[in-house]
């Protein structure tokens, strides 16, 4: 449990963004108010087939890796080049294409938190890090040599297991910085990238490690879109820019993007003693289940018990709320109501990355508090991309017999989910992200004062 | 002569795998004879054998037993000695 006067920073940051060389361009983009959404080509090529054809993707050739193929006249890789020779190839064997931006995003950071070799490579340096969906490209060729060519299992190669098992990002990256503490992954559907951040914080705050690299991950892969897609839960029949519409009233899914977020965490004392550039200091993390037995329905008194949680921890009076609005037709506004009822109506503003970048996923949590610690940094509270009109109705929960929320439509809080960037002082953020199961969770993040 | 030329070109083929195999440092593949052990002088995981053995398969269009794989040793010219032990048992049949 907690060690009493331990406190963990955040001390480095990185990552793969659709558009965005590097974490700089995807800062000014972001603070631009610019949209990194796209019409997605590898969706279009199966126009019949699929509904949504937008999507905040990220190539191969952007990240400057090269696929190969197993098999002429295949567009599914076996395995990536690095053209920038970043990664040594004999790490690149055993990854996926989100294990290598795991990778990428754990040197990054390393370099920008300032540890030496022994400090990385130290027993008190954990890896905790994953992503939220099965599908990755790499499992395509296994599959096809075993099931349709009929071939011995040894023509798919010694690294199906590695390249594709659940905690591939934490082996690889454990693997590449050769760390000696916890390697591990924590998968939560949509709540991933937030959750493998909550659980380092844990391991530093309550004595286990002095540092971790962390976050979520999600490879693009059509594989994974597919899914979503048959749900009928992606956006359809706006430009690629408006598809992602938090809080509006014509909203009608979300964006499927994907990307990755990496953060270094480090034990607040020795960060400071060594003069790390403290990003920001975690106030608490907390996260718990909806127990209403429903896999996808979002749920108030879940989201409730999430804040009281949360609001539990200390002196938490966040500037803002950076929420997961994923731009669903249900999930937003029971996540509006939730958030006023625990801070009250005004004080505060609300802020849905999604809107520029869409959902990405085991990513969103991470790459989403990656925004949090940017707007710490600006002191600029992003935009709520599209929310052009919000519902002035009630909506159908709100209208429940044994609804005991707020009883006001979305317009009455036009004052909280702005449309243009807000420059503010900013303290203090909670984020929030949740997933499929019913899991919740919520962090809370401050400037270092 | 003939056999030697053989197994020399089957060598250069081998090389030309190895090359393929991203685990294998391609400074390690610098003055291979068929002594060279991929485990101990090659410093190959010997997860990637099987990775080999497959790669093998398709460069010559050989296919070999799952027996043959089991009693594959772990120098250069074990390999081309299954290789050649393979190409008679396809052309015997």
């Amino acid at each position: 449990m907690n060690v009493k006067g331990r406190k963990v920073a955040i001390v480095g940051m990185s990552g793969t963004f659709p558009t965005c060389a590097d974490i700089d361009e995807f800062d000014r983009k972001l603070f631009a108010g610019e949209s990194l959404i796209r019409e997605w080509p590898r969706a279009m090529q199966f126009q019949k087939q699929v509904r949504s054809v937008v999507s905040g993707y990220v190539t191969e050739a952007e990240t400057n890796l090269e696929p190969v193929y197993p098999l002429p006249d295949v567009d599914w890789p076996e395995t990536y080049i690095d053209n920038l020779g970043r990664i040594p190839d004999i790490n690149l064997a055993t990854a996926d294409l989100g294990s290598i931006w795991a990778m990428l995003g754990a040197q990054e950071c390393i370099k920008m938190a300032g540890w030496s070799k022994e400090e990385t490579e130290s027993e008190q340096t954990g890896v905790v890090i994953a992503s939220g969906g099965g599908g990755t490209a790499v499992a395509r060729y296994p599959w096809h040599a075993f099931f349709e060519l009929g071939k011995k299992t040894r023509m798919a190669g010694s690294h199906v297991v590695d390249r594709a098992m659940s905690y591939r990002e934490a082996a690889n990256v454990s693997c590449l910085i050769k760390n000696k503490g916890v390697c591990e992954s924590i998968i939560s559907a949509c709540a991933t990238g937030l959750g493998n951040i909550g659980y380092a914080y844990r391991l530093i705050k309550f004595g286990l490690q002095d540092r971790a690299i962390t976050g979520g991950v999600e490879g693009t892969a059509l594989e994974t879109f597919i899914g979503f897609d048959a749900m009928q839960v992606l956006s359809k029949g706006f430009a690629p820019s408006e598809s992602s519409r938090p809080f509006d009233v014509n909203r009608n899914g979300f964006v499927c993007s994907f990307g990755a977020g990496v953060v270094a965490l480090e034990e607040y004392e020795m960060a400071k003693a060594r003069g790390a550039n403290i990003l920001a200091v975690i106030d608490e993390y907390f996260n718990n289940s909806d127990g209403d037995g429903n896999m996808f329905y979002p749920s108030y008194d879940g989201q409730k018990r999430l804040w009281k949680g949360l609001l539990a921890g200390g002196n938490i009076k966040p500037d803002v709320v950076k929420v997961h609005g994923t731009a669903t037709p249900v999930g937003d506004i029971i996540e509006l109501v939730s958030v006023v009822d625990a801070l009250g109506e005004d004080g505060y503003h609300i802020c849905a990355p999604k809107s520029q970048f869409g959902h990405m996923l085991g990513a969103a949590g991470s790459v989403e508090l990656i925004t949090a610690l940017l707007m710490l940094k600006n002191q600029k509270v992003l935009l709520n991309k599209n929310s052009d009109t919000l519902n002035t109705e009630l909506e159908n929960f709100q209208k429940k017999p044994d609804w005991e929320g707020p009883v006001k439509p979305a317009a009455e809080y036009r004052h909280l989910i702005s449309q243009d960037i807000i420059e503010k002082e900013i303290n203090q953020i909670v984020c929030l992200n949740y997933g499929f199961g019913g899991t919740n969770s919520a962090i809370s993040i401050s400037k270092d004062n | 002569m003939e056999n030697a030329n053989e197994r020399k070109e089957i060598l250069d083929g081998l090389l030309e795998v190895l090359r393929t195999v991203r685990t294998i440092d391609p400074a390690r593949l610098e003055g291979v004879t068929e002594e060279t052990d991929f485990l101990t002088d090659m410093n190959t995981p010997s997860t990637e054998l099987i990775n080999i053995a497959a790669k093998v398969e398709q460069k010559f269009d050989i296919e070999f037993e799952d027996e043959d794989i089991d009693r594959m040793g772990s120098k250069v010219k074990d390999v081309i000695d299954l290789i050649i032990m393979v190409k008679e048992r396809g052309a015997n049949k």
